[in-house]
């Protein structure tokens, strides 16, 4: 997994993308500083920040997908 | 290889739903055999809430389920103690005196939902701070104009013994994606996993098997469903079913268990419907049965395979696989001290998997059992 942070609020977390459809995001501390996962836990499905900072990482090739197709 | 293990005879620490509330308000005590042991579950005359004791009495082993309420404590039909539902010997009607300290186990109950939980834990704890059971607060259960106003129907609930699986079983479905095509004859087109806390979640949109002939009610409408544990037992499954017409049909799935042995659980589920449009209480209510009856297809389907499957603690997955290992890591945290609780079992966690290849590859298959049959039959 590839360390990523987010550029909202700054916090980081490990991403791990085996093709462009499968992302996978660990968490290693609290999610208090996102302002969209803050209380609401795993009923909240993702945040779009965090999300977006992904992709960017993607396609800048600073990420790299395992099977890229 | 992996060779068939001794389960751990450990039970979950969490709140275990032992049914629906009003199962247990008819003045009689209810006999539930789980966490290995018996308990006895009674409605107070007087307090009219809800107890549950170890059923096998202090005194010789009486069984209090086989009692008789008496007020607000249960009687044992074997020489009348009184148990009251904090676990005190009320009174002993042939002694001068009850026993200093004499008490037995008093379960920690929570009523929500219109459902019965207790608090199981191995260290004898309380719940910890927001660990508990959330009110489906999007159900309005006490509408201005009368309960019959309600714009859902009430529970179903049934409820089935498992035997030869322990519910790790069950709970990994979360993560199955695969399983539903091969099992369930249903298509994910999107499927997301959340671990946070005490909460998993699943996230997905499937479409029906095209060459499946299942007739099941619903089975073949597409779905959007959100479905989450919370704690080790008890889901909630909110489920969006388009009607073509505009309109949606909108389930809630009640799947929670509570373990007997190591190695058997019952399972229940339970089933409301929003009323569509147009619809009688009445017609939401035989919605809501058919909804159940086609939810016992599923857990059938998935017995079937639990029964002749053997426990795996380390499965060799695909990449087309769920996040099984994160799962069993955040299920784990339910199984040891709460001392023990690691970071990385309560973290957030998600994962995203990709359909999109197993999708393709089940389009050819379903094509082609379609060119072979010509009409949608058993795959
Ligand atoms: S065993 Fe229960 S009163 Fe004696
Ligand atoms: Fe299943």
């Amino acid at each position: 997994m590839r360390p990523v942070t987010c550029e909202e609020c700054g916090t980081g977390v490990l991403v791990e993308k085996r093709s462009l459809p499968h992302t996978s995001v660990q968490w290693t501390g609290p999610t208090d500083r996102c302002p969209q996962l803050a209380g609401g836990g795993a009923r909240i499905e993702g945040c779009t920040r965090l999300r977006a900072s992904i992709e960017r990482e993607v396609r800048e090739g600073r990420l790299t997908v395992a099977h890229d197709d | 290889m992996n060779t068939p293990r001794q389960t751990p005879a450990r039970f979950a620490r969490g709140w275990h739903c032992l049914g629906l509330a009003r199962q247990f308000t008819d003045g009689r005590p209810h006999e539930i055999e789980a966490f290995g042991t018996k308990l006895a579950v009674f409605r107070g005359r007087d307090d009219g809430r809800l107890h549950v004791l170890d059923a096998y009495c202090r005194h010789m082993g009486g069984n209090l389920a086989h009692g008789t309420v008496k007020g607000d404590t249960l009687a044992c039909p074997f020489h009348d103690w009184r148990w009251g539902g904090d676990g005190k010997c009320a009174a002993i009607p042939y002694a001068q005196r009850v026993p200093l300290r004499a008490r037995t186990r008093a379960w920690t109950t929570l009523e929500e939902n219109g459902q019965l939980f207790v608090w199981h834990d191995p260290e004898g704890n309380p719940p910890g701070p927001g660990v508990t059971i959330p009110r489906m607060d999007w159900i309005d259960d006490e509408p201005s104009d009368g309960p019959e106003a309600s714009e859902w129907s009430d529970w179903t609930w049934d409820s089935v013994l498992v035997e030869g699986a322990h519910c790790r079983e069950l709970v990994d479905n979360i993560v199955d994606m695969a399983h539903f095509f091969y099992v369930h004859h249903s298509v994910p087109t999107r499927f997301t996993n959340v671990f946070e806390g005490h909460v998993a979640a699943m996230y997905v949109e499937s479409t029906p098997r095209r060459d499946s002939g299942m007739e099941l009610i619903g089975a073949d409408l597409s779905l959007r469903s959100d479905a989450a544990y919370y704690g080790p037992s008890y889901m909630i499954d909110r489920i969006w079913q388009p009607l073509g017409d505009g309109t949606e049909a909108e389930t809630v799935l009640v799947n929670c268990h509570y373990p007997v042995t190591a190695d058997s659980f019952v399972l229940m589920y339970g089933v409301r419907v929003r009323r569509l449009p147009g619809t009688t209480a009445r017609q939401a209510e035989d919605m809501a049965a058919r909804t159940a009856r086609g939810m016992r297809v599923a857990f059938d389907q998935d017995i079937e395979i639990w029964r002749h499957k053997t426990r795996v603690d380390s499965p060799l997955l695909s990449d087309g696989d769920g996040p099984v290992y994160q799962l069993r890591r955040w299920y784990e945290q339910f199984y040891v001290d709460a001392a023990e609780v690691r970071p990385e079992m309560t973290d957030r966690f998600e994962f995203e998997v990709d359909t999109r290849r197993a999708g393709e590859a089940w389009e050819r298959e379903m094509a082609a059992n379609l060119a072979r049959t010509g009409t949608p039959g058993t795959p």
